[in-house]
C-alpha cells in the first residue's frame, strides 16, 4: 500500500468528497488518504455500499471502525479516534487492520474471519492491551462485529462497535476486593486472624495488588512483617523486620510513621525477581501507605505493588489506601475488642471481690450510713430556708441514705440468717392490729398510685408470737411488691385465723407472674424477667428475705398468681409458742417502736409513682419518726417526671455540643448523670424508661444513648436492639449501665449491640472518659458511613437495598444515573416506577416479573432485564441481586448492583434486526415487495403504531406504501404530509425524531423515499434507535437497488418465458402448473406442451433440462420448439424423440434431458407415448384406481442417439384424470423417487373430484417440501370432457339448442342413460326458471349453463340475472312442480339468490 | 327463434280410441302447441309419447289438465319424471320397450 508522504497537504484546501460529509473533521483526513493506491480505489468509484457504510460510521456517535475489501482497509470515525486510536490517528486511516492493529491482531483475526465466513461475532469485556498512552495497557473493550455487504450481498468487510469498557472491568474488580475485605472481618476476633483473611482478600486481586506487604510497627518502633500476598517469604524485598531508622531498608517506615502515602520505584537491588502477580512483567512501583485508625498513630503500614498496565490515577491510589483503611480499622476493631475482653475479665473479678467485700463487711456500712444521714437530717433542719436547690440536694442524699440503709441491713439479715445468728425475738402480738398499722403506712402511697387499699384484719383470739422487727420487714415487702406491680385496682391485705394458724394474706390486682415464675419467686436473687413494673430497681432479695423471716417463725408463706389478673401471698404462722426457741419467747412490750423500719420501703415506693418527688407530710407517717422528712419543692420532681424530657442542668451549651440522651427509670440517678453531662458541655435528655428512650430518639436522633438496663417497660438490653433493628437508629451508640456486674453481663450487653458498659458503682471521671470516647468513635464511624455512602456512589454501578418487604431504601448515584429516580423518592415501595408499565409494554413486564420471582426461590441471581427510565425511555441493566443479612440489623435484605447495558442490548438487538431484515430482504422478489417487507419489519421491530414509506417519484404526491393501518397520502394527517415531504430534501440515512416517532430519507430507485416509523404512544426514538434506523435504512437502500436490478431481470425473464412457453392457451381439458426454483426468477429448464394436431389429436410433452435459471431456459425453449415441429410433422411420439435425440446432440446443455411425449385422441381416448428418461406418467380412473404410464421407456434424449425408441399405449376413458411432471414434484433428498410417485398417485387419486384447475394447485401444495421445492417443477393434468361452459340470452327457444349442447357434452362423460335424461331434466328446468325470471326483469339478459364432469361426480350450475320467486303453484302450478323435478333428480340443489341473479348449483353421483 | 322441434299427429288406434301421438322434445317453449292439440281432441284419448325424448313441468302441467281423459304410452326414459311429477298415479302409463 502507498501512503501520501505529505500529510501537510490535508487541511482546509482540500474538498472533502460527498462520501465522507457526514463529518467534516475525520472527513477532511480520509479524503487526504490516498485511496488510489489501496484496494478500495478513489472513492467516486465506491460501490453504494460501502459509501452507505462510511455515511453510518461518520455519522455515528459510537466508537465504530470498518473494515473493507481484500486487505480490510481500515476506516475509523471520530469516537474510535478519541477514545481507542489515540496516536495512530490519522496514520491509520487508509491502512490495512493488520497493520493497525499489529499488537491485537492475534486476537481480532479469528473474529474477523468468522465474520467474513458470514456469521457476527460478540466479545464482551475483552482484555486487551492497547499502546495509546506510551505503555502498553490493560483495557477492556466490548467487541461486536458485523459483516458488510457489497451491492451484490456478498460479505466484503467488517464493521466492529466498540465500547470501551476499561473503567467498569477495574471498578468491579476493585470493589469485589473492598467488598470482601468488609464482607467478615467483623466477625474475627484477633489481630492475626484480620491479618490473614485480609492477605486472601487481597491476593484474590492479583491484577491491582500484584504483591502486598503488611507490616505492624513494635514497640521500639521497628516494623515486624504480619502479612504477605503474592510474593514467596524470605524474599529480600520483605525482611522479617525493618529497623526504625534502617534507611537502606526497602521500604521507608519513616514515611509511614509520619503518616504519609509514599510511592516508591522498584528499582533497587533488594527489588530484583519481584513477583508480577497477574502480570507476566513484575511491578515497576509500589504504593507504601499508613494503617492508620481514628487519628491515632499508624499502627504499621502496607506495601501494595502496583499493576504497571495501569496508571496510578486518583482512583487507583483511593483504591489502595481503601484497603489499607479496612486493614486498620480491622486491626483497630481486634485490639479494642482484646481490650474489650480484659476489662470485662477485669470487671468480673472485682465482682467477685466486692461481693466478698459486701458479705463480710457490709455491717461497717452501717457507721458511715449513720454518720451520713444523721447529719443530713440536721442539715435538712438546719437549712430549711436555704432555697430549693439545696433542700434538692439535701433529700437526694436523704433517700438514697435510707435506701442504702435498708439494703445494707438486707445483706446483713441474710447474712446473719445464713450463718444462723440472727436471733428472733418472739413477743405475743396482736397481729391484726399490728399489721393494720403496717398497712395504714402504705395507704398514702397507694392511693397517690390510684389503687385502693383493702384491708381486713379482723381481730384474732389469740396473740401470736412474732418478731416486731422482722415481721414489719414481711409485711413491708409484700406492700412494696404489691404496689410496685399494680398500676390499677386494688391491694388486700387480711389477718383472719384458721385452726391452728394465723393466716396472712396480701393480694394485688397487679400484672402477675407467669405459672412457670410462681415456684421460683422465692429464690434469692431471681428477677421475674419483662414484668411491667413501676421501677425496675430491685435487689432480687425482699421475697427471699421473706420467705426466710416467715421461716424463722415457724410459718410458711406461699404465692398464687395469674398474669394479668394479680397475685395473692398467703402466710400461715402457727399460734402458740412450741414452734420457737424458749430462749427467744419474750413477754410483749409496748408498742411504738415499729415505724422506723417503714420510712426506707415508703420514700422508695414514692419515688415510682408520679410526682414521686413529694414526700408525705409527718402527719401521713404512721408514727412521728418519719417528722424530719420536710416537704420538698416540685422543680426536681417534675422535671424527673415521665416522658419529659429535662433540661441542660444549667449553663450555655455549645451549638455543636453532643446530644446525649439519658434514660434511667431511677430519678435520681437521672437527675445526676444529666447534671454530670450537662456540666460536661452535651445538650443532654432524661427520660424514665426504654419505651420513652425509644420514642425521644426516634423523634430526634442523639449522638449517644445512656441507659440503665434495668428499666421498666423496656429494659436497656431491648432497648439496644429496638434501636439496632430500626434503620434510621440503627447506628446510635448506645453506653448501658448496670448494676449488675460480671463477664457475663458484659458480654451480653455487648452482643445486644451496645458500643460500651459501665458497671455501677462508677467514678464520675470514668463515665466522662467512656461518653466522651463513645460519641468520638460514633463520630468516627458516621465519618466511615459517609466514605461507604461517597464509596457506593462513586461506584459505577447502580446500588440499591431492598428491605424485607421489597421496597427499595438505599439508592447510589449511578442508579439516578441509570433509571432517573433519585434518593430524594426513598423508600420506593413495590412496585417501583421503574418497572415496564403493564400496560405500555406488558411483555417487559412480564420479563422483570418473572426475573424476581427467579430471585424469590434463590439467594443470588442476576439477569438482564428492561426497566423504564423516569424520562420514559427504556433501559435495559444487567442486574446482580443477593440476599444478605444486614451486619447492622440481622434483617434479610436484598442488595443489587447493575449496570446499563442499554447500548451492548442495543448492539446484540441491532445484529440481530440486520441480520433478520437482510434475510426478509433476500427473499423478496422485487422493489415493492422488498419495500413492504421492510416495513413489515421495521414495524414489528419497533412495535410501532404504524410504518409508511413515501417515494416521491415527481410532484408532492408521494407513492405511499405502508405497514400497519392502512392509509392513503390524503389521509394523512396534514402534519405527517408536511414532515414527510419536508424531509425529502435531508441528507440520506440520518434519522430525524419527532414527538411521536422517527423518519430517514433513503434512496429509491424511483426517487428520494421518506419512511417514518409512528410509535403511536409516548415511547421516545433513543440515539440507539437512530443508529439502527440509520443502518437499516442504508439496507434497504442497498436491497432496492439490488430488487430494482432483479425486477428488469425477471422482466428479461418473463418475455423470454413467453417466448419459449408460447402462447398460455391450451387446449382444453388441460391444467398446467409451472414453478421455477429460481426464484424470483420465473424460469427454468422445465417445459410442457399441449400441441393440437392437425389429425384432431393432442400432442402432450413434458420436459426437463439439466440445469435451472436462464441458461436451462434458453436449452429448454430449443427443446421444446424443436419438439412441437416434429409432432406437428408426424405425431409418432417413439419418432419424435429419436429425432429430438438427434437435435439435441448439437444443443449445448441438452444431453440427458428427460421427455415424455404422448399423442391422445381424446374421442377415444387412445393414447400413445414414450418416454426419455422421464418418471412415468400417472392416470387416475373414475373408480379410485391408478396406473402408472411406465412402458415406452428408454434414456435420456442424445444418450444414445440413433437408437430405436419404444411406444406405450393405454386408454384414458372419461373422467379420468392423467398426470404427467417433471422429478421435481416428486424428488426428495434420501427419499426412493418411486415414494414421490406413489405420493403424487394418492394425491391425484383424492382429487378426482376436485376441479382440474384446483388439483394442479392442491398437488403442488401437497408434495411441496418442508422449505419448498428447491428445484424446478412443471405439471400438467388433462381430463376429459373438460368443463361446459355455455351462455345464452333468457328466450325459451334457446332451450332446445342448449340442450343439444349438453346432452353432447353428457355423451362424453360415459354416463348412464338414465343419468343423462335426469341431468338434462333437472338442467332444462333450471334454464327454464331462468328464462323466466331472467325474461320477467330484463328480457333478453343472459343465462349461463355451466357443467363440470369429475371422477365420480356431475356439478351443473345455472346462473340468470333474475330474482326467484318462491314456489307459487297456485298462480304457475309447473313452475314449482319444476323446483321438485331438479331435487327429485339431481343429488343436491341449492338455490342462491343474489343481488345480480339467481344461481342453482346440482350436484349428482354418477354410479360406477 | 327458434321453437323446439314438436310434432303432434292425432289418430285412432286399431280399436277405435283416438289417440295423439308426439314426436321431439317438449319444454316451456312449445308446450302451447300440446295444450291445443289436446284441447282438439275430446274424449278419451291415448297420448303416445314414445318419439318424445324430452319432456319438462311445462309439458306436464298441461297434460295434468287432462290427466282426467288421457292414458299415455311413453319410453322407460320418460318414467322418472312421470312418476315423480305425481302424474303416473293420476292417468295410466303404459310403458313401452323401446
Amino acid at each position: 500500500m502507498v501512503k501520501r508522504e505529505d500529510r501537510s497537504s490535508r487541511g482546509t484546501g482540500t474538498t472533502v468528497p460527498e462520501v465522507f460529509a457526514a463529518d467534516q473533521e475525520i472527513g477532511r483526513d480520509l479524503a487526504a488518504v490516498d485511496w488510489a493506491a489501496t484496494p478500495l480505489g478513489p472513492p467516486e468509484d465506491w460501490p453504494q455500499s460501502l459509501r452507505t457504510a462510511v455515511s453510518i460510521l461518520l455519522s455515528s456517535r459510537f466508537s465504530m471502525w470498518l473494515a473493507w475489501g481484500p486487505e480490510l482497509t481500515f476506516l475509523c470515525n471520530a469516537a474510535y479516534r478519541r477514545d481507542t486510536l489515540g496516536r495512530k490517528y490519522p496514520w491509520a486511516l487508509g491502512r490495512p487492520v493488520r497493520e493497525v492493529w499489529p499488537e491485537i491482531w492475534e486476537d481480532v483475526r479469528p473474529r474477523i474471519e468468522s465474520v467474513l465466513a458470514g456469521s457476527a461475532t460478540w466479545d464482551e469485556a475483552l482484555l486487551l492491551f492497547v499502546q495509546r498512552s506510551g505503555f502498553p495497557e490493560e483495557s477492556y473493550h466490548t467487541f461486536s462485529y458485523s459483516p458488510l455487504r457489497d451491492d451484490d450481498g456478498r460479505v466484503v468487510g467488517v464493521l466492529c462497535v466498540v465500547s470501551e469498557e476499561t473503567d467498569r472491568v477495574i471498578a468491579e474488580r476493585r470493589m469485589s476486593t473492598l467488598r470482601d475485605l468488609g464482607s467478615d472481618s467483623r466477625a474475627l476476633q484477633t489481630e492475626r486472624e484480620l491479618v490473614v483473611f485480609a492477605g486472601r482478600q487481597m491476593e484474590r486481586n492479583a491484577e491491582d495488588l500484584p504483591f502486598t506487604l503488611t507490616y505492624l510497627f513494635q514497640e521500639d518502633g521497628s516494623a515486624r512483617l504480619a502479612a504477605t500476598t503474592g510474593i514467596a517469604a524470605g524474599h529480600p524485598a520483605a525482611p522479617e523486620v525493618l529497623a526504625a531508622d534502617d534507611t537502606s531498608a526497602p521500604w521507608p517506615a519513616r514515611a509511614s510513621g509520619r503518616q504519609e502515602t509514599a510511592l516508591v520505584p522498584l528499582d533497587g537491588p533488594e527489588h530484583e525477581g519481584l513477583p508480577g502477580g497477574a502480570w507476566p512483567e513484575p511491578p515497576t512501583h509500589a504504593l507504601v501507605v499508613p494503617l492508620l485508625d481514628r487519628g491515632a498513630a499508624p499502627y504499621g503500614f502496607l506495601v501494595a505493588a502496583l499493576n504497571r498496565y495501569r496508571p496510578l490515577d486518583e482512583d487507583y491510589r483511593g483504591f489502595v489506601e481503601l484497603v489499607a483503611g479496612h486493614l486498620a480499622a480491622g486491626i483497630s476493631r481486634a485490639r479494642s475488642y482484646r481490650a474489650q475482653q480484659r476489662r470485662a475479665e477485669e470487671l468480673a473479678e472485682l465482682d467477685r471481690a466486692k461481693t466478698a467485700f459486701f458479705s463480710n463487711i457490709s455491717h461497717e456500712f452501717r457507721t458511715p450510713l449513720t454518720l451520713i444521714t444523721g447529719p443530713v437530717e440536721e442539715l435538712r433542719t438546719r437549712l430549711a430556708d436555704a432555697g430549693p436547690a439545696v433542700r434538692d440536694e439535701l433529700d437526694v442524699i436523704r433517700r438514697n441514705g435510707l435506701r442504702m440503709g435498708r439494703l445494707v441491713n438486707d445483706l446483713l439479715d441474710f447474712s446473719q440468717i445464713e450463718a444462723g445468728r440472727l436471733a428472733g425475738r418472739y413477743e405475743p402480738v396482736d397481729l391484726a392490729t399490728a399489721t393494720a398499722d403496717l398497712a395504714g403506712v402504705f395507704r398514702s402511697a397507694i392511693d397517690r398510685a390510684g389503687l385502693a387499699l383493702v384491708v381486713d384484719c379482723r381481730p384474732l383470739e389469740a396473740p401470736v408470737y412474732v418478731d416486731r422487727g422482722m415481721w414489719e420487714k414481711v409485711v413491708l415487702n409484700l406492700l412494696s411488691n404489691a404496689l410496685k406491680f399494680t398500676f390499677e385496682g386494688t391491694i388486700g391485705v387480711s389477718v383472719r385465723s384458721e385452726r391452728t394458724d394465723a393466716v396472712v394474706t396480701v393480694t394485688d390486682t397487679g400484672t402477675g407472674v407467669p405459672a412457670h415464675e410462681v415456684p421460683r419467686l422465692f429464690e434469692r436473687f431471681h428477677r421475674v424477667e419483662n414484668a411491667r413494673a413501676r421501677s425496675g430497681e430491685g435487689s432480687g432479695i425482699g421475697l427471699a428475705l421473706v420467705r426466710e423471716l416467715v421461716g424463722l417463725h415457724g410459718g410458711t408463706i406461699t404465692a398464687e398468681s395469674v398474669v394479668g389478673e394479680g397475685t395473692r401471698f398467703t402466710i400461715r404462722l402457727p399460734f402458740g409458742t412450741a414452734h420457737l426457741p424458749a430462749d427467744a419467747v419474750v413477754p410483749a412490750a409496748p408498742p411504738g417502736e415499729g415505724g422506723g423500719a417503714a420510712e426506707p420501703y415508703l420514700q422508695e415506693a414514692l419515688r415510682w409513682l408520679p410526682g414521686g418527688g413529694t414526700v408525705p407530710g409527718p402527719a401521713d407517717a404512721p408514727d412521728g419518726s418519719g417528722a424530719a422528712v420536710a416537704p420538698s419543692g416540685a422543680g426536681a420532681g417534675t422535671r424527673a417526671g415521665a416522658g419529659t424530657a429535662s433540661e441542660p442542668g444549667g449553663g450555655p451549651v455549645a451549638a455543636a455540643a453532643a446530644k446525649v440522651l439519658v434514660a434511667d427509670d431511677n430519678a435520681d440517678m437521672r437527675e445526676y448523670l444529666t447534671r454530670l453531662l450537662s456540666g460536661a458541655g452535651y445538650e443532654v435528655r432524661g427520660v424514665p424508661d426504654g419505651q420513652a428512650a425509644l420514642a425521644a430518639v426516634r423523634a430526634q436522633v442523639p449522638d449517644l444513648v445512656v441507659s440503665d438496663v434495668m428499666m421498666p417497660r423496656l429494659d436497656g438490653l431491648a432497648l439496644v436492639t429496638a434501636l439496632r433493628a430500626d434503620p434510621r437508629t440503627a447506628t446510635v451508640p448506645v453506653l448501658l449501665l448496670s448494676a449488675r456486674a460480671g463477664q457475663e453481663a458484659s458480654v451480653e450487653g455487648l452482643r445486644a449491640g451496645s458500643d460500651d458498659y459501665l458497671v455501677k458503682p462508677f467514678a464520675a471521671v470514668e463515665l466522662l472518659a467512656r461518653v466522651r470516647a463513645t460519641v468520638e468513635l460514633a463520630r468516627l464511624r458516621n465519618h466511615q458511613a459517609r466514605w461507604r455512602t461517597a464509596l457506593v456512589d462513586s461506584l459505577q454501578e447502580g446500588f440499591f437495598v431492598c428491605d424485607e418487604t421489597g421496597a427499595v431504601v438505599e439508592v447510589n448515584a449511578a442508579f439516578t444515573d441509570i433509571l432517573g429516580h433519585g434518593p430524594e423518592g426513598l423508600p420506593y415501595a413495590p412496585v417501583p416506577p421503574w418497572w415496564p408499565d403493564p400496560e405500555l409494554d406488558p411483555e417487559a413486564r412480564r420479563q422483570v416479573e418473572e426475573s424476581f420471582d427467579r430471585l424469590d426461590r434463590t439467594t443470588k441471581g442476576s439477569f438482564t432485564v428492561p426497566l423504564t427510565h423516569r424520562d420514559g425511555r427504556r433501559v435495559w441493566v444487567s442486574a446482580a441481586l443477593a440476599r444478605v443479612q444486614d451486619p447492622d440489623t440481622g434483617r434479610r435484605v436484598v442488595v443489587g448492583t447493575f449496570r446499563d447495558v442499554t447500548a451492548e442490548h442495543q448492539a446484540v438487538r441491532r445484529d440481530g434486526a440486520l441480520a433478520a431484515f437482510g434475510s426478509r430482504l433476500s427473499e423478496s422478489g422485487s422493489a415493492a415487495e422488498a419495500l413492504a417487507d421492510a416495513l413489515d419489519e421495521l414495524r414489528s421491530l419497533w412495535r410501532a403504531r404504524r410504518v409508511t414509506a413515501a417515494v416521491f417519484t415527481d410532484g408532492d404526491r408521494p407513492e405511499l406504501t405502508v405497514a400497519g393501518a392502512p392509509v392513503t397520502w390524503d389521509g394523512l394527517p396534514a402534519e405527517e404530509r408536511l414532515l414527510l415531504t419536508g424531509l425529502r430534501g435531508r441528507p440520506a440515512l440520518t434519522p430525524v425524531a419527532d414527538g411521536s416517532g422517527a423518519a430517514v430519507r433513503l434512496e429509491h430507485p424511483d426517487g428520494p423515499l421518506v419512511l417514518r416509523i409512528d410509535l403511536g404512544h409516548r415511547r421516545p426514538f433513543t440515539e440507539e434507535d437512530g443508529l439502527l434506523l440509520s443502518l437499516l435504512a442504508g439496507r434497504l437502500a442497498q436491497a432496492l437497488t439490488r430488487a430494482r436490478q432483479i425486477d428488469r431481470d425477471r422482466e428479461t425473464a418473463l418475455a423470454l418465458q413467453r417466448a419459449v412457453l408460447g402462447p398460455s392457451r391450451l387446449p382444453e381439458g388441460f391444467a398446467v402448473r409451472y414453478e421455477p426454483a429460481v426464484r424470483p426468477l420465473e424460469v427454468g429448464g422445465d417445459w410442457y406442451d399441449a400441441v393440437p394436431l392437425p389429425d384432431g389429436r393432442i400432442g402432450i410433452v413434458v420436459g426437463d433440462c439439466v440445469g435451472r435459471g436462464l441458461e436451462a431456459a434458453a436449452v429448454m425453449g430449443q427443446l421444446r420448439s424443436a419438439c412441437r415441429a416434429l409432432l406437428l410433422r408426424n405425431p409418432d411420439p417413439a419418432g419424435v424423440l429419436m429425432a429430438l435425440d438427434h437435435f439435441a446432440v448439437d444443443v449445448p446443455g441438452a444431453l440427458c434431458t428427460t421427455v415424455f411425449c404422448g399423442v391422445l385422441d381424446d374421442r377415444t381416448g387412445n393414447l400413445t407415448y414414450s418416454s426419455a428418461g422421464h418418471p412415468p406418467g400417472v392416470l387416475a380412473h373414475p373408480d379410485g384406481t391408478t396406473i402408472l404410464l411406465e412402458d415406452g421407456r428408454s434414456v435420456p434424449l442424445a444418450v444414445a442417439p440413433g437408437r430405436d425408441r419404444p411406444t406405450g399405449t393405454c386408454t384414458v376413458p372419461a373422467r379420468a384424470t392423467l398426470l404427467l411432471y417433471t422429478d421435481g414434484l416428486v424428488e426428495r433428498r434420501r427419499v426412493p423417487l418411486v415414494h414421490g410417485i406413489a405420493e403424487a398417485a394418492r394425491g391425484l387419486r383424492d382429487g378426482r373430484d376436485t376441479n382440474l384447475d384446483v388439483l394442479a394447485g392442491d398437488l403442488l401444495a401437497r408434495l411441496a417440501p418442508a422449505g419448498g421445492y428447491d428445484d424446478d417443477v412443471a405439471l400438467l393434468l388433462h381430463r376429459l370432457p373438460a368443463p361446459l361452459d355455455v351462455a345464452f340470452s333468457a328466450e325459451s327457444g334457446q332451450l332446445a339448442t342448449v340442450r343439444r349442447a349438453l346432452r353432447s357434452w353428457l355423451g362424453r362423460c360415459d354416463l348412464p342413460p338414465r343419468t343423462v335424461q335426469n341431468v338434462l331434466v333437472a338442467a332444462g328446468e333450471a334454464c327454464a326458471n331462468a328464462i323466466e325470471h331472467g325474461h320477467r326483469n330484463s328480457p333478453g339478459g343472459a343465462v349461463r349453463l355451466r357443467a363440470e364432469a369429475l371422477g365420480s361426480e356431475l356439478r351443473l350450475s345455472v346462473e340468470d340475472t333474475g330474482r326467484w320467486k318462491r314456489p307459487d303453484p297456485g298462480s304457475r302450478p309447473h313452475r314449482g312442480r319444476g323446483v321438485t323435478l331438479m331435487r327429485a333428480l339431481m343429488h343436491e340443489v341449492t338455490l342462491t339468490p343474489g343481488p345480480a341473479g339467481t344461481t342453482v348449483d346440482m350436484r349428482t353421483r354418477i354410479a360406477p | 327463434m327458434t321453437t323446439t322441434p314438436l310434432t303432434l299427429t292425432p289418430g285412432r288406434r286399431t280399436d277405435g280410441t283416438p289417440v295423439l301421438k308426439v314426436v321431439g322434445e317438449i319444454d316451456m317453449s312449445n308446450a302451447d302447441a300440446l295444450a291445443a292439440s289436446l284441447d282438439a281432441l275430446a274424449g278419451r284419448l291415448v297420448v303416445d309419447l314414445t318419439e318424445v325424448e324430452y319432456l319438462d313441468s311445462a309439458a306436464l302441467s298441461v297434460l295434468f289438465a287432462h290427466s282426467h281423459r288421457v292414458e299415455l304410452v311413453a319410453r322407460p326414459l320418460l318414467t322418472p319424471v312421470l312418476t315423480i311429477s305425481g302424474l303416473a298415479e293420476l292417468t295410466t302409463v303404459h310403458e313401452t320397450d323401446a
